[in-house]
């Protein structure tokens, strides 16, 4: 048999399955649910024909009401929640993960799987373990309420502070990762010389550890941000009524109120926000890095 | 917790006396039963297998928006009985995700009472069958907020509630009545300018530091002993059903119908379209129509019965207020109104501003 | 700050963070073993929840479909995903190189967006033909779909780690394909599979929203059970449940710990 010819079938024996999998169950439900939504509202719910825009237009908040900012401050929220929470992750993973680098070599393993072996419990768990703790007439909601943040009947949980604790507590170890990694290729020859260069130690991290840990840092916020902005369970379970995001009212279309469309729409949105957001960080990376490819 | 147990008891020994050979074509299949949750006596359930040599596989949902999704996405194809309220039904129909009742098989349909023979929402009872009817009205903490009057203002009266954790349900039509009812429009409003104020209204409240969420309500109750919510929106039956388990724990927790207005409902069981047993699902309405039964399961969850042969079967408290509503209540409850097409619509839209402002 | 200052901060800032990680899971191990239904007060120890967990015919039928699930999905994922990375490393693909996009499609699908497709389409083919309704069979497939592409990628990473020439050598000196599979790739590649195997089971314990979303009747899972426990408010047994499920991850923590360490071992 030609060696070509029996590279292909090879090929196709082991790249097939795969292939296929991704195909049929992934690529070809996306595309339905995109296309579900160019099409109408029927009256319960379902899509129908004729192809239109009524969902986008459902989704902007023009309806019977004329406009209704709504939806627009639920895309807002969902963002300004995922930058908060990914700000908070990176102030926590920075100085975690170079502490981590600084250990000796054999206590680095362990204090990794430390830092990601919360993130291999549910998530409804997780967030099981801090509805126990925020719930009111728990000792840290006495305190919250002592020092007057609350009142003392409520509790912390459920509300938006919750929320972002949850968001932070999920996806923390997506940020610790890679900048570990970062860290622990960390040319300290570099950071010596920028110690003896700068007076500050801020200075000198902003010009010796910042650009290193770059990469690091751009891939934990890709790592982080994409899968906050599209939570749903710890919204649901944590955040009272004013805390909904746009995975939770992409999911209500389809599990509660009944408007396939509309939820298609908003999910083709969510997409298309998570595709800028790379675009985003992307440039910027390149920006911050003089150049260098950083991300993806 | 005895009257339970004798009931029980009653109705097992009702069914050993009886005991019909006639429904061994049943033998080995399961039943598909989507219902709400604290709704079914477990005991009838084991009866009914033991009758029929039957599984039954038992759901849960919450709201019946929750049940209609479910439906779609699916579901039809694979429960055999769902148990959806009066406004529910006509957009069930319509949407064709159930199917007609042969009447033929159901030999206790004349058990019903006449007023849920031939109800407005499905006349002829062509696609349901009356499972429970009761009240939804105001539910708060004696302990938390004082003594409170028969009113919605509890809730959305800032001044009566400043501070204590409340809630309101995430079934928009329940929590817009509601608020429609507080501000003197009536629970049933239909107009639109009523239900935009009522959704304003929503809003408000909604921003209010004390509002807690969107929780239903049965699990409401399990929140108001727990004193993590003060107030809030439940069912006349569970109320009764959770006071009776934990006598101390509800002491003070109140049950009242707001004077301005409130919901009087009937849940049914319905068999979706394309249902994988519903011969046996039949057989299962059927059964819930008997007397014995349905008195056991009035007696069981503590809602008010439409089975006129289970009346005297009925325990005296289920006789009496809450579960029986007096006069002048009676006087103030209303349908939840069964909306379609544009009306639908327009009301999921004011919902979902104000669940995603 | 002087280097000494720095540690300690350092130091006590990881134990706060540890504090932070595990407060949440301790919590729901501590007041599983509580003698009341509370969160705020413990009253006492007592295994009075676990009794009622095993006595519970439900939570039981959750408990193995959670274990069918994730083992059954991992390992149809780790033979496909495994091929996979291996068939993106060996064959160079031409005109099919696209195919490598495939991979990284799930990474920017957030969970929600991928359930929601998938229920929609298994109602649409259900309704065609009849077949793929809600259930164990959907989930399996579901979460076989997003696992496939991490094993892949971690297969396929390993690979791209070796020595081109290992391979030549490894033709020249086995003469069939199965030779070559059995004697040269799989141990090569053991340490890889074990490592996908692990990610691809804590992929699965992970999920909840896909499963929730393409589950049906009988095939609730243990996190599907909490959550509408959470939602009826009923949550007695709640802890006891996730401290099951805690502890089956410490488990795989710790085997994945003890992998890691006979591989340095014999790196060395």
């Amino acid at each position: 048999m030609p060696k070509l010819a029996r590279d292909t079938q090879h090929l196709l024996l082991t790249v097939t399955p795969g292939v296929l999998c991704i195909l049929v169950f992934l690529v070809l439900p996306s595309l339905y649910l995109m296309g579900m939504a160019f099409l109408t509202n029927g009256p319960y719910g379902l899509p129908t024909l004729p192809l239109s825009l009524q969902a986008f237009r459902e989704l902007a908040g023009f309806g019977f009401l004329g406009w209704s900012p709504g939806n627009l401050y639920t895309l807002l929220r969902s963002v300004w929640q995922t930058l908060l929470a990914t700000l908070i992750v990176t102030l926590i993973a920075y100085p975690a993960a170079y502490y981590i680098s600084t250990r000796p070599a054999r206590w680095r393993a362990l204090m990794l799987l430390a830092v990601v072996v919360p993130s291999w419990t549910n998530q409804v768990i997780r967030s099981v373990g801090w509805m126990n703790i925020l719930a009111p007439g728990t000792p840290l909601a006495d305190f919250a309420a002592r020092l007057g943040f609350i009142e003392p009947q409520m509790g912390l949980f459920p509300s938006q502070f919750a929320v972002i604790i949850g968001l932070v507590y999920n996806f923390l170890p997506f940020m610790v990762l890679p900048l570990y990694a970062a860290f622990e290729k960390l040319d300290m020859a570099q950071v010596e010389a920028a110690r003896d260069l700068f007076a500050s130690p801020l200075s000198a991290f902003r010009h010796a550890v910042f650009p290193q840990t770059l990469p690091g840092l751009m891939a934990g916020v890709v790592l982080v941000a994409i899968p906050a902005f599209g939570m749903y369970v710890v919204t649901e379970l944590l955040g009272g009524g004013r805390s909904m995001m746009i995975g939770n009212l992409v999911a209500r279309q389809f599990a509660q109120a009944s408007n396939w469309p509309l939820g298609a729409a908003g999910a083709l949105i969510m997409i298309a926000v998570t595709l800028i957001g790379l675009k985003v960080l992307r440039n910027l990376g390149r920006r911050l890095g003089g150049d260098r490819e950083v991300v993806l | 917790m005895t009257h339970r147990i004798l009931t029980t008891l009653a109705l097992a020994a009702g069914l050993t006396a009886g005991i019909q050979p006639a429904v061994a074509q049943f033998e080995g299949e399961t039943l598909y039963l989507f219902n709400w949750s604290q709704y079914m006596d477990p005991a009838i359930i084991e009866n009914f297998e033991q009758e029929y040599g039957v599984e039954v596989v038992e759901n849960y949902f919450n709201s019946n928006g929750e049940m209609f999704a479910k439906l779609q996405a699916g579901g039809v194809s694979q429960y055999d009985v769902i148990v959806p309220s009066n406004y529910y039904i006509p957009r069930l129909i319509e949407s064709g995700l159930v199917q007609p009742l042969d009447h033929d098989r159901l030999t206790n349909l004349d058990n019903l009472m006449d007023t849920f023979q031939d109800p407005s929402f499905d006349p002829g009872n062509a696609y349901s069958v009356a499972y429970q009817w009761g009240t939804t009205g105001l539910v708060y903490d004696r302990g938390a907020l004082g003594e409170m009057p028969a009113s919605w203002s509890v809730l959305f009266d800032p001044q009566m509630n400043p501070d204590a954790p409340f809630a309101v349900p995430e079934d928009s039509q329940v929590s817009l009545g509601s608020a429609c009812a507080y501000l003197g429009h009536g629970y049933d409003c239909q107009s639109r300018e009523a239900l935009q104020e009522a959704a304003r209204l929503m809003l408000e409240t909604k921003q209010r530091d004390n509002f807690v969420g969107f929780i239903q309500g049965t699990p409401v109750l399990q929140q108001l002993v727990r004193g993590s919510v003060s107030a809030g929106i439940t069912f006349n039956g569970d109320y009764l059903f959770f006071k009776s388990e934990d006598p101390e724990g509800f002491a003070d927790i109140e049950f009242v119908i707001p004077q301005e207005g409130a919901e009087v409902w009937v849940d049914n069981m319905m068999i979706p379209a394309r249902a994988p047993n519903p011969e046996l699902a039949h057989a299962f309405i059927d059964y819930i129509l008997r007397a014995e039964v349905g008195a056991a399961l009035s007696n069981w969850n503590y809602y008010s019965s439409p089975n006129a042969a289970a009346i005297p079967l009925l325990e005296d408290i289920l006789q009496e207020p809450p579960i029986t509503p007096t006069d002048e209540e009676l006087a103030v409850l209303a349908f939840t109104p069964s909306l379609e097409g544009e009306d639908l619509q327009f009301l999921q839209q004011l919902w979902r501003e104000v669940e995603s402002r | 700050m002087s280097r000494g200052r720095l540690t300690a901060f350092l130091r006590g800032f990881w134990y706060a963070l540890m504090l932070f990680l595990y407060a949440p899971l301790l919590v729901v191990v501590v007041f599983s073993f509580n003698s009341i239904n509370s969160s705020a007060r413990f009253a006492g120890f007592s295994l009075d929840w676990y009794k009622r967990l095993f006595a519970n015919d439900v939570i039981m039928q959750a408990l193995w479909n959670t274990a069918v699930l994730a083992t059954v999905s991992t390992l149809i994922a780790v033979v496909i995903g495994g091929m996979l990375g291996y068939g993106f490393y060996r064959y160079r693909l031409g005109r099919l190189s696209w195919l490598v996009w495939l991979i990284y499609l799930p990474v920017i699908m957030p969970d929600i967006v991928f359930g929601i497709a998938e229920m929609t389409f298994f109602v649409l083919i259900n309704q065609w033909l009849g077949i793929l309704a809600p259930g164990l069979g959907t989930m399996i497939i579901a979460h076989v779909t997003f696992q496939v592409p991490f094993v892949a990628l971690l297969v396929n990473a390993r690979l791209l780690a070796l020595d081109p020439s290992l391979f030549e050598a490894a033709q020249d000196l086995y003469a069939s394909p199965w030779q070559r599979l059995s004697a040269f790739l799989l141990p090569t590649l053991r340490p890889a599979i074990a490592a996908s195997f692990l990610l691809a089971l804590t992929l699965s314990i992970d999920d909840f929203v896909i499963s929730f979303f393409t589950a049906g009747p009988e095939s609730t899972t243990l996190p599907i059970y909490i959550w509408s426990a959470i939602r009826k408010g009923v949550t007695p047994e709640i802890n006891a449940i996730a401290t099951l499920m805690i502890a089956t991850v410490f488990l795989i923590a710790m085997l994945s710990m003890l992998g890691g360490r006979r591989r340095r071992t014999s790196d060395t």
